[in-house]
Parts: structure tokens; sequence; C-alpha cells
């Protein structure tokens, strides 16, 4: 092999090394700008809980368990019927998933909650007449702590503190990666684009690179799609479970989105190439 | 010339599907062996989160503890009509098919008291909205151990205010008509455990609601009332 022969496929390895890194970087940047999009995104939450129809049902399951506890407790199904519809669920969770996000007390409130339950019971007993002997503040207190308790279960989403948690604790460094990566793709591409001495070849290793992000990052939703496992979660509530699945369903949807963009970005750059090709072949 | 030319182009054309997929191997194979001792222990993990089956929760159906209304069977009960000379009778284990939590179990009388509820397995919040309802970690009827049953004291419970010693309760269950007589009744705390024991080795059983009756609000106290097994078909536990 003559010594130009040598000097070209040790430049080709070289590029070719170069953009299987740019992809490298491209995949490890989409699945840091899903999450950035997604799991730390307080928006995509209150979105997810809005597009699923997380607080009618939630509100549903509170009104349901009241219920019962009310059968317990000689209260008609009537009485929680119009105590919960005075409860605004919204504004509750809206706050309860801020809280986490902006990193302040997670505790939900109950005061509120109580005193208004208090009140609904004192107008009921006041209504019907009830003998007050049959309504005993302490027997009243327990049960406004049994409903109380049922209000936090219900308002509050399974393992989103231990996750929240994560977020608060992740989103610097996560902040830093994307900046990181980012700039590394940047630079990366500027090296393809600046020390190849025909155009066309830039290109042809943007492409590459681009093509290989591309592959890796639409392989993801494939694989997850594809194993069905988002629908076989085991969650106790419906609320829950269309939440979790309406969440993560949204969230692979975002790496379709990001492979779109790559392949659209790779046949781009194809295209370019094979037109700086053909008139180099012209020239 | 011209075909080594050619060649060469469909070699590098070629190059524009073989490497990405090269690429795409390697970055999937480094990221793979990256995250592998955390994705192994995540896979272990969500293992308890996920199951192998398809889950289709009804829309009139909050919980999936909870079945929807008309999921349970109605069980057949036999009457007490049916049951004449069975009472002494011992029946194996082998023929009676156990029942599953929420499963409508047979049916609660205490004429005495006004009592005539539906009995089912569990005592979760959907059986004693629609009847009275077994805690499963007691036994069922002609075990020979105690039988614990739970309803709420506004409702099908209400007439155990009119409770005495001697009283009869009959539980007509699939397999067998069993009649108790009332013992003792005792006024204890939700958390006494003293209220019941599991442990004792012949038929008893233990039926409990809220007190004081006719109560608005909830009330830690409970009222047990405990009756002795008098006849119905016992169960063969070595069959």
């Amino acid at each position: 092999m003559s010594d130009s022969g040598k000097k070209f496929n040790i430049k080709s390895l070289i590029y070719g090394f170069l953009s299987f890194m740019l992809g490298f970087v491209l995949f490890l940047l989409s699945i840091c700008l899903v999450l950035r999009l997604t799991f730390f995104s307080q928006d995509f939450m209150l979105d997810s809980m809005a597009n699923t129809g997380y607080y009618e049902m939630v509100k549903d399951e509170l009104c349901d368990k009241l219920k019962n506890l009310g059968h317990a407790s000689g209260l008609p199904d009537e009485f929680f019927d119009d105590f919960v519809d005075d409860i605004d669920i919204v504004e509750v969770e809206r706050n309860y998933v801020s809280a986490f996000y902006t990193d302040v007390s997670t505790l939900v409130d109950t005061d509120t909650f109580k005193q208004e339950l208090m009140d609904a019971i004192n107008v009921y007993i006041d209504e019907k007449n009830i003998d007050k002997e049959k309504a005993k503040e302490e027997n009243l207190g327990y049960f406004i702590d049994e409903a109380s308790s049922i209000y936090v279960k219900s308002v509050t989403v399974s393992f989103f503190s231990i996750l929240a948690n994560y977020i608060n604790k992740l989103d610097s460094p996560l902040r830093m990666t994307e900046i990181g990566l980012g700039a590394a793709a940047l630079i990366i591409a500027a090296i393809i684009f600046f020390t190849n001495r025909y155009v066309h070849r830039r290109y042809r290793y943007l492409t590459y690179g681009l093509g290989g992000g591309f592959l890796s990052v639409i392989v993801i939703p494939i694989v997850v799609f594809a194993s069905g496992i988002i629908p076989k979660v085991n969650l106790t509530t419906r609320s829950l479970y269309n939440l979790f699945v309406g969440y993560f369903n949204s969230m692979f949807m975002y790496f379709w989105i990001f492979s779109a963009i790559l392949l659209f970005l790779a046949v781009l750059c194809f295209f370019v190439y094979r037109t700086k090709y053909l008139k180099a072949i012209g020239d | 010339m011209d075909e080594n030319q050619s060649s060469n182009r469909l070699i590098s054309g070629m190059n524009f599907i073989i490497l990405p997929v090269i690429f795409c191997i390697l970055i999937l194979a480094i990221s793979a062996a990256l995250v592998y001792p955390y994705a192994n222990e995540f896979a272990e993990m969500s293992k308890t989160y996920f199951t192998d089956r398809d889950i289709d929760i009804p829309s009139d159906c909050y919980d999936i503890f909870v079945p929807a209304d008309g999921d349970s069977e109605e069980p057949e009960v036999k009457s007490v009509m049916d049951s004449k000379p069975q009472e002494q009778r011992t029946i194996p284990l082998s023929s009676i098919s156990y029942p599953y939590y929420g499963q409508r179990l047979g049916e609660l009388i205490v004429e005495d008291c006004q009592i005539y509820a539906s009995l089912y397995f569990g005592d979760g919040n959907n059986e004693l909205n629609n009847g009275v309802g077994m805690y499963t970690g007691g036994y069922i009827p002609g075990y020979g151990k105690t039988v614990m049953i739970a309803g709420h004291n506004n409702t099908d419970f209400n007439g155990f205010k009119y409770a005495k010693k001697g009283q009869k309760v009959i539980i007509r269950t699939y397999y067998g008509t069993y009649t108790y007589e009332i013992t003792d009744i005792q006024v204890k705390t939700s958390t006494d455990s003293s209220a019941y024991d599991f442990s004792l080795n012949y038929e008893n059983l233990i039926m409990y609601t809220c007190y004081p009756f006719d109560e608005l609000n909830l009330t830690p106290y409970r009222c047990f009332v405990y009756a002795k097994f008098v006849s119905g078909p016992v169960i063969d536990k070595n069959d």
C-alpha cells in the first residue's frame, strides 16, 4: 500500500471514530433532553395529570372512599357527594406537585379539609336534628382524622416523593451534562467540518454520526413499546394507573420526536453530500 | 476502470447504511455495559411492579382490589330446608372450592336480632357495603377453628343492639348450613387483640361491629358477639 493510501486509511479511521463519537454524544444528549422535558419538568407532570383525567378520577375515588367511611359512621352517601364537590382537587394536586419541584414542604395541608368536613358535619347535625349525645366530639375527631388520612392518601402520588427526591438532586448535574454533551457534539462536528479538505466528506461523516445517533435513539421507544411493559404496571387505583401509562407514553413520544429530528438532519446532510460529491466528480 | 468506480461507489453508498448500524450496535452495547449493574438491579425490582398479564381496569372500578359491580359470582347457597340430615355429616376438604376474596359465601341470619345479611369472604369496603364480611385471616365455618365476621353497626349488624346470650346464629354457605349459639357479648377497643384468638382448636364464631350503635361518626370501640358451634357439617382436613 502506498503512503498516500495508508494516510487515507488512517484519516478514514479517525473520521469514522469521530462520527461514532458524534453519534454517541447525540444519543446521550437526546436522552438527557428527553429527561429534561419530561421527568424533570413540572409542566409535563401537570399536563399528564390533566390529559389522563387524573383530577376527576381522584375526586371520584376520594368520594368513594369517604362514602365507605360514611357507611361505618352513619353518614349517608349524599353527604359526601356534596362535600367532595366543594374540594378543589385540581388546586390541591397542583400545589402538591409544585412543592416537589420547588423543593419546599411537600406535606399535604389537611387543615382546610378538616375544617370544611367539621363544618359540613355540624350543618348536617343541625339540619337533621341529630341528638348531640349521638354525635360525641371524641368520635367526631376520630372520624375526621380517618377521613383526613384517606384524603392525604388520595391526593398523593405513589412513589412520586421518592422520584422527586432524585429530581431535585439530579437537576443541576443533568444541566451540566446537557451543556457538556451539547458542547462536545458541536466540537466534534466542527472538527469533522473544518479539518476535511473536501466539502462532500464533511457531510458524509456528519451523516454517519447523525444516522448512528438516530438508530440508537429510535431503538429505545421501539423496545419499550414492543415489550408492552408500560400497560402491565401494577398500581392499585385507576387514577394512578392511567397517570402512569399516560405519563410514560408521552415520555417515549419525545424519543420518537428526537429520533425524527436526527433522521431529518442525517437525510439533509446526505443530500448535501450527494450534491457536493456529484459536483466534485463533475469538476 | 468503470467497473471499479461503480463498485467503489456502491461500497461507499452502502456505508451510509452499514456504518450507522454498526455505530448503533456499538453505542447500545457500550451503554448497556455501563448501566448493566444498575439495570440488572432495576430489572429485578421491576418484577414487583409489573405483571406478565394484561391489565384492564373497568371504568366503574377505582381500585383493582375491589371487583366492579357484577364481577362477583353468586354461588348457589343451600337453603336451610336442603340441609336436614347433613348437619352432623363430614365433608372432605377436597370437595370444597375454597372461597376467593370478595366472593359471596352465603348468608348470616340472627332472627332474634332481625339480622339477615349476605355473607362475603373478605372484610373490605366492597364486602361490608353489600353485607357482612368474613376475615380471611380466620377460618371458614366447619373448619373447626375461629370464624370471624365483621359488619357495619348502622346497617347489617345494627340488630346486635338486641343481642342476648342463647340466641341462635345461622350461617348458610354453599357447602352447608351451620348453627351457632351466642355465648357472650363484650365491648372492647378496636386495637384490643385479646378480643379474638385464632389459635383455638374448636369451632367458634366471633362477630363484631362498631359500638355504640346508631352513633354518628367513627368510634374506637367494638361490640364483640361470641357464639359457640351447635351443628353443621364438619370439614375433614385429613382428606
